[in-house]
C-alpha cells in the first residue's frame, strides 16, 4: 500500500500526451498494395479498391502453422 | 487456415473480402497451398508482407521474431477499422466469432439498435433510450 502511495501518478501526465496512432478500433484502416497467391497465380492486392466493401485481415505469423 | 477455409462461403455471403497475410514469400504461399492438405481448401489469397509494412502499419509486427501477429482486422465499406483482435501466440482464433462479429455489427447498422453480448442472428436487439435505462 505505501509503495503504490508514494508511486507518482502518471496518468495525468499520460492524459496529456498525444495518442500514438495503434491502428485500432475507428481509426482509418492503412492503405497498402501488396503480391498475393491467388489460384495458382501471383496478383496485385490494393485496399483501396476495396472500398465499400467489408474486409477482413487475418494476419498470422507464417505459413504451415495454424490460423 | 483451413479453418477460415470452412466459413469463407459465409463471410461472402455476407460481402466481405477476405485476405490472409504474413511475413512470407509468395514462394512460401505457393508451396504452403501446394503441400499442406489443410491450406489447399483455402480460397482467399495469401498476401505477402516480405518488407513487414503492412504488419507495422497495423501494428500487428512482433519485432522479437520479425513475424507477424495472429490479429484479425475488421474494416468497414468506408476503409475504417471496426474491430481488431489480437490473440496470445500460441491460442488459434475463434472462427465462429468473426462471423458474429460481422453479422452483427451489420445487424447494428442496418436496424440502429445495440447489439447485446452474446448476440446471434434471429436475437433482438436493443432500442438506444433513456428512458428504457435500468429496465433492460
Amino acid at each position: 500500500m505505501d509503495d503504490c502511495r508514494h508511486t507518482p501518478d502518471v496518468t495525468k501526465l499520460a492524459a496529456e500526451c498525444p495518442l500514438p496512432f495503434c491502428a485500432t478500433r475507428d481509426d482509418i484502416a492503412p492503405l497498402f498494395t501488396a503480391e498475393g497467391y491467388i489460384n495458382g497465380d501471383v496478383k496485385e492486392f490494393c485496399l483501396k479498391d476495396q472500398r465499400g466493401k467489408w474486409v477482413i485481415l487475418f494476419f498470422y505469423a507464417s505459413d504451415f502453422t495454424f490460423v | 487456415m483451413a479453418a477460415v477455409a470452412a466459413v469463407y462461403p459465409q463471410l461472402k455471403k455476407l460481402g466481405a473480402v477476405v485476405w490472409a497475410i504474413s511475413t512470407d514469400s509468395v514462394f512460401s504461399h505457393k508451396v504452403f497451398k501446394d503441400v499442406s492438405p489443410l491450406a489447399r481448401r483455402v480460397q482467399y489469397p495469401l498476401l505477402s508482407d516480405r518488407n513487414q509494412r503492412i504488419s507495422r502499419a497495423y501494428r500487428v509486427l512482433d519485432e522479437e521474431s520479425g513475424a507477424t501477429m495472429r490479429a484479425t482486422i475488421l474494416i468497414d465499406p468506408e476503409g475504417v477499422i471496426v474491430s481488431k483482435l489480437v490473440y496470445p501466440e500460441e491460442v488459434g482464433r475463434n472462427i465462429p466469432e468473426i462471423v458474429r462479429l460481422l453479422e452483427a455489427i451489420q445487424f447494428g447498422r442496418k436496424t440502429g439498435l445495440g447489439v447485446p453480448a452474446n448476440w446471434v442472428p434471429g436475437m433482438p436487439g436493443v432500442k438506444r433510450d433513456i428512458r428504457l435505462a435500468g429496465t433492460i
